[in-house]
C-alpha cells in the first residue's frame, strides 16, 4: 500500500486496519487505543533483512541482493550486495531526506525532491513509496467489502477510499487479508475511474524473526502486465537494537 | 495689399485647373492615408503582440522580491507585509497612468503525479477572479471550466498534462513540492478544466491552482512570488515602473520591473519587429516622396505658358514665384487635411474590428490562434499621425519650390511661344 | 496607310522629344520596381533570419528519430532499436540528399548531477562536437572553458545549472543516470566548460558531453542514438524537404520518423506565419503606392498633352492612331525604365544577399534565444516577386496613359486647340 517501505511495515498496518473495523474481536479497547498502541509499536520497531529484488521490464531484467535495516517509519538503510558491479551502492532514508552512496565513484549524493517519483533502483517502487509515510488510517476511509471463503480460505476484503483531501493518487484500494492469521494476500490499486493500475501480491508465508510473514511480494503494473518487481525475503529479524544514530551518512558509506 | 491679390490668384489657379490639382494632390492624399493606415496597423500589431506575451508572462510591470527573477525559488517571495504594501502602491497610482489590471501569483516548481504517471510542472497559485481577465484563457479552454473564486482543491491544467497523466475533468492528482520551510509536501487537487495553447511547455507543464490553496500547502500564508500588472497602452510601462519604484523605494525587499527586464526574450523579439518596421517605413516614405515629386515635376512641364501669362500681367518674377509656391502650399495643406481624414476613415471604418490575418496565411498551417491573435486592431498614436502629416507637408512644400523657381525665372516673351 | 514600324518610330520620337517627361516617368517606374523587389527580398530575408535564429540553437530544421521515440522520449527507443544502427552510414545517406546541408547525431539521457554540496536533476545530451557545430549554435555559446574531449570524462554544463551546483571549470561532478540495462550508471566527470544560450530552459537543465561518453555511461552500444538533427538549404521549404527525406529513408530497413521544425515547434511556425502575412500586407501597401505613383504621373503627363494630340488629330491621325502611339510609347518607356530598374536592383540584391550590410551603428545587435541577432539587410531571392512587379508596373504605365489619351481625343481637335 502507499507508504509502504521495503521494510515490512505492512504487518503493523494490517493489524491496525483490522482492529479499527473489529473492535469486538480484540476486546474492550477502543479502536483508537489499539491504533495508538500499534503506532507505538511500529515507531520503536527495528528490523534487519536480507532481500532479493527481481525486476523484469520490457527492455531488461535484473536481480539485486540487498541488506535492509529499518527503524520505525522514519529511518531505513539499504545496501546492495550483488551483483558485484553494484555492490556497496546504498540508499539512506532519514525522515524526509534520501541519500545515495555510489561506491564506484565513492561519492554520496542527496536525492532532490524532484527525483522522488523516479523509480527506486529501476524497480516499480518509487522513491516516494520509500519516503512518504502516509498513514492509511489518516488518508483512507474503509469498509469491509467482502467476508467469507475464497478458494477455500476465509478472508476479509477491505475497500479503502481515500478521504476527500488526502494527497493520495489512487481512486480506491482493495486489500485482501486472511482471517485466520491476518496475513495480507493481495492489494489492488485503482484510479478514480475504477481502472486497476497496479497489483501487489503476497505469498510464501513463513515464520521469520518470530513472526508469520509473507516472504514474497510481487508488484505488477496493469498497463504492462509482463513487467514486475519481486521482493523475496531470505532473512528477517525484528527488534535488533538499532538506534537512530545507526542511520548516518558514515554508515551509508561503509562497505559492510 | 498685393499679397492678398497674389493669394487670390493662387487660389483661383488651383480651382481652375481642377484635374491637374486633383491629380497632384492625389499623390499626397493617398500617400498620407496609406502612411496613417500602415502605421496604425503595425503599431496595433506590435501592441497586441506585447500584450498577449505579457499576459502569459509577468505583465507589463512585475513586482517581486529582489532575487526572484534570477532564482525562481520560493524563498525569494513577497511576504504578507510586502505584498500588502505593493498592492497599496498599485491602488494608489494615478488612474491616468493606465493600469488596467493586476494579479498576484505564487509560483513553484514541483511534480504532478496521478495513478498513471508523474511529470514535472510549474504550479501558479492565482486569484481566480483577477487571473481570469489577466491570462485570457477563454479561447484556449478545452474541457471543464477555469478556476472560480470559491474554488479550493481545483487545478486548471494543459491538455498534454491531462493526457500523460490520464486525467479527465474531476479526476484527482497530487502535487508535490518543497515548501517554504524546505520540507516536501503533497497536495491533492482535482482537474477543474483543461486548456490547449499548442505550446508544449505550457500544455505539459503549467497548472493554475487557487492561490489560497497553494499558500496553505506551502506554508507561505499571505505571500506571492509576483504581482503582475497590465498597462494600457504598453508605452506607459516605464512611467508606471517609475511611479511604483518611488512609492516603494523605502522597502529593500520589493523590486519593480518592466517587461523588458522581466522577459528579455520578448524584449529582443520586439526589437526585431521595430527594426523591420523602421526599414519598411523608410521605403514607404521614399516611394511617397517620389510620387509627389513626380506629380509636381510633370505638371510643371505643361505650365510654361501659364507662368508667362502671369508675368505678362505685371507680376514680377518673384511674385510669380510666390503665386506658384502658394498654390503648391494650398494644395499641400488641403491634401494634408483630406489625407488625414481618408487615412482615419479607411483604418477605422474598415478595420475597427481588426484585420484578420489568418485568412492570409498559407493553408498548410493549421492555426490554433491561441498564442498569437491573428486579428490585428489598428492603434492610433497621435505622435505617429503628426509625424506622417508633417512629412507630407514638408515634401509637398519642398516640391512646390521647384515650379515656383521655374516660374520666377521664366522670360515672359519666351514663355508665350509655348502653347502650354 | 502606315506600317506598324512607323508607329514605333513615332512613339520613340515622341518620347525623346519630351525627354524631361520621359525621364521623370522613368524614374518613378524604375524606383517603384527597385523598392518593390528589394522589399520582397528584405521581407523574405527577415523570415529566413527568423527561422534560422529560432531553429539554429537546438531544434535544427529537420529531425530524424525512431518511430516510437516521440513524444515520450523513452531512452530505449534508439534509432534501429536495441542494436542501434550504422550511424556514419545513416548520416552519410542523409547528407547526400540534395536539400540537406549537414547532419549530426544526438543521444539523450536524464539523471542527476551532483557537486557534493548540491544535487540537481539534469537532461544529458550526447553530441558529436564537430558535426554538432555544423547544425547548431549550441556549442558556440560557451562562456567559460572549452569543448569536452571524448573519452576524458569531461562535460559541459549550462551556466544556470553551474551556478546552482556551485561549480566552475575544472570542478568535479558526479553524474548518475539510469542505464539501458536497468542499472544506475554513474561516473565522475570534470567540468570542461559552461555555456549560456540565453534560454533558461536549456541553461538550467542541460549538461552536454561527447556522445560516446554518454553511451558508455548509459551502457549503450556505439550505434545507439536517439536523434539526427539536420539543416536544410532552403529553410522556407522545410516541410517539403522533410517529406522528400522521409521517402528516401523509408526505403531503408530501419523504420524512421522525419519531422520538420514546423511540427516540432509549432509556436515558432505560427509566429512566422503571422509575420509573413503582415509582411504581405506591407508589400501590398508599398506596391500599391508604387503603382499609384506611376499611374498618377502618367495620368497627369498624358492629360497635359491634350494640345499635342489635338494637333496630330488635326493633321489626320485617327483616334486609334493616337492611342496606338501612346501604347507603344508606354511599352518602350516601360521597357527602358524596367531595364534600368533591374540594372540598379540586381547588383544590390546580389550584394546584400552575399554580404548583407551591417546596420549595427544604428541598431544594436543582441542575443535572442541564444542566437546572435544581427541588424543586417538580408535579402532572399524569389522568382515571382520581380516578374509580377515588372508586369504590373508595365501594365499600369500603358493603361494610365491610354485611358487619358483616349478621353482627350474625344474632344474635336479644333475645340481642344482653342481650349474649349
Amino acid at each position: 500500500m502507499h507508504g509502504t517501505s521495503v521494510a515490512p511495515r505492512w504487518t503493523g498496518n494490517t493489524v491496525a486496519l483490522v482492529s479499527l473495523l473489529l473492535p469486538t474481536a480484540l476486546g474492550a479497547q477502543t479502536a483508537r487505543e489499539i491504533l495508538e498502541e500499534v503506532d507505538q509499536l511500529l515507531r520503536g520497531e527495528s528490523s534487519q533483512a536480507l532481500v532479493t529484488m527481481e525486476i523484469v521490464t520490457e527492455h531488461w531484467s535484473r536481480e539485486l541482493e540487498m541488506e535492509v535495516w529499518s527503524l520505525g517509519t522514519e529511518h531505513s538503510l539499504v545496501r546492495v550486495r550483488s551483483p558485484a558491479r553494484e555492490a556497496g551502492t546504498s540508499t539512506l532514508k532519514a525522515g524526509q531526506e534520501v541519500w545515495n552512496y555510489l561506491p564506484r565513484v565513492d561519492r554520496t549524493i542527496k536525492v532532490p525532491p524532484a527525483m522522488m517519483m523516479g523509480s527506486w533502483m529501476g524497480s516499480h517502487f518509487t522513491n516516494d513509496d520509500l519516503v512518504r509515510e502516509s498513514s492509511i488510517v489518516d488518508d483512507y476511509e474503509f469498509e469491509i467489502a467482502f467476508e467469507g471463503p475464497r478458494d477455500g480460505v476465509d478472508v476479509w476484503e477491505f475497500l479503502l477510499i481515500p478521504k476527500p483531501e488526502a494527497p493520495v493518487v489512487w481512486g480506491k484500494v482493495e486489500y485482501e487479508v486472511r482471517k485466520a492469521d491476518m496475513m495480507p494476500t493481495w492489494v489492488r490499486y485503482f484510479d478514480e475511474s475504477g481502472e486497476l493500475m497496479r497489483t501487489m501480491t503476497f505469498s510464501d508465508y513463513q515464520t521469520m524473526g518470530g513472526r508469520l510473514v509473507p516472504a514474497r511480494m510481487d508488484v505488477v503494473p496493469s498497463d504492462k502486465p509482463r513487467e514486475r518487481t519481486t521482493l523475496i525475503y531470505h532473512e528477517l529479524a525484528f527488534d535488533v537494537g538499532l538506534e537512530e544514530s545507526f542511520f548516518s551518512l558514515r554508515n551509508l558509506r561503509a562497505r559492510s | 495689399m498685393r499679397a492678398f491679390v497674389l493669394l487670390r490668384l493662387a487660389a483661383r489657379s488651383v480651382g481652375r485647373n481642377a484635374r491637374r490639382s486633383i491629380l497632384t494632390a492625389a499623390a499626397m492624399v493617398i500617400g498620407l492615408a496609406l502612411l496613417i493606415f500602415s502605421r496604425a496597423l503595425s503599431d496595433g500589431g506590435h501592441e497586441q503582440w506585447i500584450e498577449s506575451a505579457v499576459r502569459m508572462g509577468s505583465g507589463h510591470v512585475a513586482i517581486q522580491a529582489p532575487r526572484y527573477l534570477e532564482t525562481g525559488k520560493i524563498e525569494h517571495r513577497l511576504e504578507r507585509d510586502q505584498l500588502g504594501r505593493a498592492v497599496e502602491a498599485i491602488e494608489a497610482l494615478d488612474p491616468e497612468l493606465g493600469v488596467v489590471a493586476w494579479a498576484p501569483r505564487l509560483s513553484v516548481s514541483g511534480l504532478a503525479s496521478s495513478a498513471a504517471s508523474a511529470l514535472p510542472v510549474r504550479v501558479e497559485g492565482v486569484d481566480p477572479e483577477r487571473e481570469a481577465t489577466f491570462s485570457q484563457f477563454e479561447g484556449e479552454l478545452r474541457d471543464g471550466r477555469y478556476l472560480e473564486p470559491d474554488d479550493g482543491l481545483h487545478a486548471f491544467v494543459g491538455v498534454e498534462l491531462a493526457r500523460r497523466l490520464d486525467l479527465e475533468v474531476g479526476n484527482r492528482f497530487v502535487l508535490t513540492a518543497q515548501t517554504a520551510s524546505g520540507e516536501v509536501e503533497g497536495q491533492l487537487v482535482r482537474v477543474a478544466g483543461t486548456f490547449r495553447t499548442a505550446v508544449s511547455e505550457l500544455d505539459e507543464g503549467l497548472i493554475h491552482v487557487p492561490i489560497e490553496t497553494v499558500r496553505a500547502w506551502l506554508g507561505a500564508t499571505g505571500s506571492a512570488t509576483t504581482v503582475a500588472i497590465l498597462v494600457d497602452p504598453s508605452m506607459r510601462t516605464d512611467e508606471v515602473v517609475d511611479a511604483l519604484s518611488v512609492s516603494l523605494e523605502s522597502d529593500p525587499d520589493i523590486r519593480v520591473l518592466g517587461w523588458r527586464e522581466s522577459t528579455p526574450d520578448l524584449d529582443s523579439a520586439v526589437r526585431i519587429d521595430d527594426y523591420g518596421d523602421y526599414i519598411f517605413h523608410i521605403i514607404l516614405f521614399a516611394i511617397i516622396a517620389l510620387a509627389i515629386l513626380n506629380a509636381v515635376l510633370i505638371s510643371v512641364l505643361g505650365r510654361r505658358r501659364e507662368f508667362g501669362i502671369l508675368r505678362a500681367m505685371g507680376l514680377t518674377g518673384f511674385e510669380t514665384g510666390v503665386v506658384v509656391f502658394v498654390e503648391g502650399l494650398l494644395l499641400t495643406a488641403a491634401s494634408g487635411v483630406v489625407g488625414m481624414v481618408l487615412g482615419f476613415a479607411i483604418t477605422w471604418g474598415f478595420f475597427r474590428d481588426g484585420l484578420d490575418f489568418s485568412g492570409l496565411m498559407s493553408s498548410e498551417m493549421s492555426f490554433s490562434g491561441s498564442i498569437i491573435d491573428p486579428v490585428i486592431v489598428p492603434f492610433f498614436q497621435l505622435r505617429q499621425v503628426l509625424v506622417s502629416v508633417y512629412f507630407i507637408l514638408v515634401i509637398g512644400s519642398l516640391a512646390s519650390l521647384y515650379p515656383a523657381l521655374r516660374a520666377s525665372r521664366l522670360d515672359p516673351a519666351d514663355a508665350m511661344k509655348f502653347e502650354q | 496607310m502606315a506600317s506598324d514600324g512607323m508607329w514605333w518610330r513615332v512613339a520613340w520620337r515622341n518620347l525623346w522629344r519630351n525627354s524631361h517627361r520621359t525621364w521623370i516617368t522613368a524614374s518613378g517606374l524604375a524606383f517603384g520596381y527597385f523598392s518593390s523587389v528589394i522589399l520582397v527580398g528584405l521581407t523574405d530575408g527577415m523570415s529566413a533570419e527568423l527561422v534560422e535564429n529560432g531553429t539554429r540553437l537546438m531544434v535544427g530544421q529537420v529531425q530524424v528519430h525512431a518511430s516510437a521515440y516521440l513524444p515520450e522520449r523513452n531512452m530505449h527507443h534508439t534509432i534501429g532499436g536495441y542494436e542501434g544502427t550504422d550511424v556514419d552510414a545513416l548520416l552519410a545517406q542523409i547528407e547526400q540528399h540534395p536539400d540537406i546541408e549537414d547532419a549530426a547525431p544526438r543521444l539523450f539521457g536524464g539523471g542527476l548531477l551532483s557537486s557534493g554540496e548540491e544535487t540537481q536533476a539534469a537532461l544529458l545530451l550526447g553530441v558529436d562536437p564537430v558535426r554538432e557545430s555544423r547544425v547548431s549554435t549550441l556549442l558556440t555559446t560557451l562562456v567559460s572553458g572549452a569543448l569536452p574531449t571524448a573519452g576524458a570524462f569531461e562535460v559541459l554544463v549550462g551556466s544556470e545549472m553551474a551556478r546552482q551546483l556551485g561549480v566552475e571549470v575544472g570542478d568535479e561532478l558526479v553524474i548518475v543516470a539510469p542505464a539501458a540495462d536497468g542499472s544506475m550508471g554513474n561516473d565522475l566527470y570534470t567540468v570542461a566548460g559552461t555555456f549560456r544560450t540565453g534560454t533558461p530552459g536549456i541553461d538550467a537543465n542541460y549538461a552536454i558531453l561527447p556522445v560516446d561518453d554518454l553511451q558508455y555511461l548509459m551502457a549503450m552500444a556505439p550505434g545507439r542514438i536517439h536523434e539526427i538533427v539536420t539543416t536544410v538549404t532552403r529553410s522556407r521549404e522545410t516541410p517539403a524537404i522533410a517529406s522528400a527525406l522521409a521517402t528516401t529513408l523509408g526505403e531503408g530497413d530501419v523504420p524512421l520518423d522525419v519531422k520538420p521544425w514546423t511540427e516540432l515547434r509549432p509556436e515558432l511556425a505560427e509566429a512566422l506565419a503571422l509575420m509573413d502575412s503582415m509582411n504581405f500586407v506591407i508589400v501590398i501597401i508599398i506596391f500599391a503606392m508604387a503603382v499609384f505613383g506611376v499611374a498618377n504621373t502618367m495620368l497627369i503627363g498624358t492629360f497635359e498633352r491634350r494640345r499635342e494630340f489635338a494637333v496630330i488629330r488635326a493633321l489626320g491621325t485617327t483616334r486609334r492612331g493616337v492611342s496606338r502611339t501612346v501604347v507603344y510609347e508606354g511599352i518602350i518607356l516601360g521597357g527602358i525604365s524596367l531595364a534600368i530598374g533591374a540594372l540598379i536592383t540586381w547588383p544590390v540584391m546580389v550584394w546584400w544577399h552575399n554580404t548583407p550590410p551591417d546596420l549595427t551603428t544604428w541598431f544594436e545587435g543582441f542575443e535572442w534565444s541564444g542566437a546572435q541577432w544581427r541588424p543586417i539587410l538580408r535579402v532572399e531571392y524569389s522568382a515571382d516577386g520581380p516578374l509580377f512587379t515588372a508586369l504590373a508596373l508595365l501594365f499600369t504605365t500603358i493603361f494610365a496613359a491610354v485611358y487619358p489619351a483616349w478621353k482627350a481625343t474625344r474632344v474635336p481637335p479644333a475645340d481642344a486647340l482653342a481650349d474649349r
